[in-house]
């Protein structure tokens, strides 16, 4: 009896959460008894005196055979009353239904500009039948309608806010130029959703492949309250989120390059650099082909390469020393999707992070910090006695044991046993023998579990750290080692001798520093030989240049203005293939690729799971959701009228 | 009474002479008590003959008709139409309903009272009356002649409509104790919760020439009801709730219809004469035309 119940409240909740927005409301229906018996209590008859009732009686005894339900239709103004609540409160709960067309609408379009956007479709880009979809959205807009227009790929950009200006619709949808990057909806869905908020009525409507890299990244605990979702129907969460998913696209005939790395020999083996490709087969033909490995238009090596569809091979190559240059791997294939046939590398000496310590020579501390330092084949070292230092912004980094200069030079700058004059930083006294209490693991300067806790420190300065600052090894009294970074420039300070304790001894202490050297933007930039599409591009300016040039694949040029003190980024990274950005004399080559395997599966999809919603594809017109609740309270609005209309003349009652 | 009527507003001069020219009929010959204008079943000693009979011992010899004697050697006793009085009965319901209605009832039921009762006196016929109340019968005791009509006309006006009405019971006891045969007129609403049938057979068991006028107000015939409304009875102070609607408002007047209807064929059926008279309808017309129509007047 008990699952019966349970069964049937189940049922009804979910009929009501598929044709109701607020079911909720549904509960003031139980005003109507109140109606009913307001009315009766209200109800003051007029006495009238009159000769005899005997025929009255008998008439009404006619009449009023079943009396309550008689007396309830004849009472027409009870019953309007009644359907007015009934009306409101439907209007309360929202009904709605699944309408084609959009009059007096808001309407966000998310249209997809990702690489497989430049999938070909029977000789048409893809990103042809998207325009197609959203223009024709756009030609169906009925007055009153108003459509924002945002595109996405890796990022989403906002192309007209919401407007009803269709010509500017229209040329801005033309507008669209596909990108060679990976799709990412994410920010363009908090576009719309975060719109959503705002204006009433938003539908949202993604025109897509539904190659999408970054579906499960949308979890709606980012936005806002979470619903009991795990309870609800599809129709219910996907109602939640009025969206709809027009799917564009066909072809599934591709192969692409996914991966495309170099693999450097491991430490103290003497093999050569291994370079691995691994080539995706999207289409449901199986795939024979080669690969052509080339060094700087040179060709390396031809191999042959099969695939079964939907799955992946991997190829390796070995690399022999051939210095600097640009490696390149192409799938000798003719597919519909290109842009992931071809995938370089750059390739490039490890830069020197060019280190100085500025300390006095004969230190005990200077001779740890050699020790640390010289082994590793990055560093450049140089040493110079604080009293013949000078400015310079040379050097990646400089580590001042002792000694603070009056002005900061550039790069990144470790202090020991020293602060530099910065606002709001400074020491007070001397702590004796402090034990050392936190670790902030998250830090950089402690990646690898450094973990110098064991450490015996005979006295540090006690640092006052300012807001800005984050400390990194903590004592009782503040902290130990800290990070004072300001802006892009890294710097931190250990506040203690390094000669006064016993750390150089201790594993922690070439660790350390492996990661200070790390920290420097130099090492930063050093690492990169492959940037995926939309990326930035980190460029660290030589001393004396003011602006670089930088090619873009398709030969474009820009210029960018380059700052001494930090390193600059370049954005414009949507194409993929070779940069080449030259500082005066010296260039240097980045390479850019797409390496994405989502997006060499170009087959589209027929559903899209955002958040917690589930959307299938729209088949011929866009569905959406159609509230009710105008309709409903106009029909109140005519009964309440009505109501009055009858009650002004009674007479006819 | 609802309206102030006296004795000398009941019946004005001009009508009272028109009056006169009227007598009251009797569809049968009564047997009166005393003497009078009317024809009796007895034959008696009036001028106007009526036949011969053999003469028997014992019969007054002043009735023998001596020029037949005198041809046929033969006693007849010539016999003579005795002429009797006819008694009147004005039998009026007042009972509380009755004051109802605009004109109201009881007044117009005393008024034409009021014209019966003095058409009877100046025809020399003996006129009661009795008005019906829950507090007892207030009654006239019979009177004959013209110059009883102020009795008359202020017994009508004194009379007060209350309490409920009790027909059959108060036709009863009228009935028992006045035996005189007559024409008997009862002037009444009918509205009786024990129905109209009781009082009416009563009334035809008396052996009088009966009569019923039918007194209604306008406004029980087309009421004036609107809206959500208790009617109360006049009577008993019971009510009922009502909300007026098209419906309902023919539904009583096809009841009333009915009722009518019903009260009509009754009367027909037993010889009773049935006025319908609604107080609004002309006084003059009704005294003059339809009761004449009617039978009563001649």
């Amino acid at each position: 009896m008990n699952a019966m119940w349970t069964n049937f409240v189940t049922s009804v909740d979910k009929a009501l959460n598929a044709a109701f927005l607020a079911p909720p409301f549904l509960w003031l229906l139980s005003l109507i008894p109140i109606i009913i018996l307001l009315y009766f209590l209200k109800l003051r008859r007029t006495p009238v005196v009159i000769s005899s009732t005997l025929l009255w009686m008998k008439s009404l005894q006619d009449i009023t055979a079943n009396a309550p339900f008689q007396r309830l239709r004849r009472n027409l103004l009870l019953l309007l009353q009644i359907l007015v609540l009934l009306l409101a409160v439907l209007a309360l709960a929202r009904p709605f239904v699944k309408a084609e067309g959009s009059a007096g609408r808001n309407l966000c379009l998310l249209v997809d500009r990702s690489a497989s956007m430049k999938t070909n479709e029977n000789g048409r880009p893809r990103m042809d039948l998207a325009k197609q979809e959203a223009l024709r959205i756009v030609d169906e807009m009925q007055r009153g309608d108003k459509v924002m227009l945002v595109s996405f790929a890796d990022k989403a950009d906002v192309l007209c806010e919401l407007t009803d200006d269709r010509p500017r619709l229209r040329a801005a949808i033309e507008d669209i130029q596909p990108t060679d990057t990976q799709t990412k909806v994410r920010d363009a869905y908090f576009v719309a959703y975060s719109l959503q908020l705002t204006t009433r009525d938003l539908h949202s409507v993604i025109i897509s492949d539904g190659d999408i890299s970054d579906l499960d990244e949308i979890v709606p605990r980012n936005f806002g309250p979470v619903r009991q979702v795990s309870e609800q129907s599809t129709e219910a969460r996907a109602r939640f989120y009025d969206l709809s998913f027009v799917k564009v696209g066909s072809s599934v005939k591709n192969a692409g390059i996914v991966v495309f790395s170099l693999r450097e020999p491991s430490e103290g083996t003497t093999g050569d650099r291994q370079v691995l490709v691994l080539v995706h087969n999207a289409d449901t033909e199986p795939l024979s082909t080669t690969v052509t490995l080339s060094f700087e238009d040179t060709t390396l090596a031809v191999e042959e390469v099969s695939v079964e569809p939907g799955q992946d091979a991997e190829l390796v190559f070995r690399l022999p020393e051939i210095g600097e240059g640009i490696l390149k791997a192409e799938l000798d294939h003719q597919d519909d999707f290109p842009t992931d046939n071809v995938a370089w590398l750059s390739l490039h000496p490890a830069a020197k992070i060019r280190t100085l310590v500025v300390a006095e020579p004969t230190a005990t501390g200077t001779y740890f910090l050699q020790r640390v330092l010289t082994p590793d084949p990055r560093v450049e070292l140089s040493t110079i006695a604080p009293a013949s230092y000078s400015n310079s912004d040379d050097y990646d980094l400089t580590i001042f044991y002792g000694f603070a200069p009056e002005q900061l030079p550039a790069g990144t700058l470790l202090f020991i046993n020293t602060l530099p004059k910065l606002e709001g930083l400074g020491s007070e006294s001397a702590i004796e023998g402090p034990p050392i209490l936190s670790l902030d693991a998250e830090h950089p300067l402690l990646r690898f579990n450094v973990n110098p806790s064991n450490v015996s420190i005979r006295s540090a300065m006690k640092v006052v750290l300012p807001d800005w600052a984050r400390p990194v090894v903590s004592t009782t009294s503040g902290a130990l080692i800290g990070d004072i970074s300001r802006g892009a420039q890294h710097m931190a300070f250990i506040g203690f001798d390094i000669a006064e304790s016993d750390w150089p001894l201790n594993l922690s202490f070439p660790l350390f520093f492996q990661n200070v050297l790390a920290w420097t933007t130099r090492a930063a930039l050093s690492a990169d030989v492959s940037i995926p599409a939309g990326k930035p591009l980190t460029l660290v300016g030589e001393p004396d240049v003011a602006n670089a040039t930088i090619t873009l694949p398709d030969a474009s040029k820009e210029q960018v203005a380059l700052d001494p003190m930090r390193p600059v980024y370049f954005s414009n990274t949507n194409q993929i293939g070779i940069y080449t950005v030259a500082y005066g004399e010296r260039k240097e080559r980045f390479a850019v690729n797409l390496l994405d395997k989502v997006e060499s599966s170009i087959g589209p999809s027929d559903k899209l799971a955002i958040g917690q919603g589930e959307f299938e594809a729209e088949r011929g017109r866009i569905r959406q959701n159609r509230e009710l609740w105008r309709y409903l309270l106009a029909g109140a609005l005519c009964v309440i009228a009505l109501e009055w209309w009858l009650f002004s003349r009674r007479a006819w009652m | 009474m609802s309206e102030n009527v006296t004795a000398e507003t009941l019946l004005d001069a001009e009508f009272l002479r028109k009056l006169e020219r009227l007598a009251i009929s009797a569809r049968k010959v009564q047997l009166g008590l005393a003497k009078g204008e009317r024809k009796s079943k007895r034959k008696g000693s009036s001028v106007e003959f009526a036949d011969y009979r053999d003469y028997v011992q014992g019969d007054d010899l002043r009735h023998v008709d001596w020029n037949i004697y005198g041809r046929l050697n033969a006693l007849y006793l010539k016999l003579f139409q005795e002429s009797e009085d006819l008694t009147v009965h004005l039998l009026i319901d007042a009972s509380r309903s009755m004051a109802y209605g605009t004109p109201s009832k009881i007044g117009f039921a005393t008024r034409l009272a009021a014209a019966i009762g003095y058409v009877g006196l100046i025809g020399y016929d003996r006129v009661s009356a009795e008005a019906f109340s829950q507090s007892g019968t207030s009654r006239l005791i019979p009177c004959r002649g013209k110059a009883k009509a102020r009795l008359l006309l202020s017994f009508l006006a004194s009379i007060t409509p209350e309490g409920a009405t009790h027909l059959a019971q108060s036709t009863h006891t009228y009935v028992l104790r006045n035996r005189a045969k007559g024409v008997a007129v009862l002037f009444s609403d009918l509205m009786d919760p024990d129905g109209f049938e009781p009082c009416l057979r009563k009334l035809q068991q008396s052996g009088s020439d009966c009569y019923v006028v039918h007194v209604l107000s306008p406004d029980e015939i087309d009421p004036p009801i609107v809206g959500d409304l208790r009617l109360v009875d006049s009577e008993t102070g019971e009510f009922i709730e009502i909300s007026s609607s098209p419906m309902l408002l023919k539904r009583y007047k096809d009841n009333l219809t009915g009722f009518c209807e019903a009260v009509r064929k009754f009367c027909l059926a037993r010889g009773i004469g049935y006025i319908f008279a609604p107080s609004d309808t002309s006084f003059e017309r009704l005294t003059l035309e339809v009761m004449r129509r009617g039978g009563l007047f001649r």
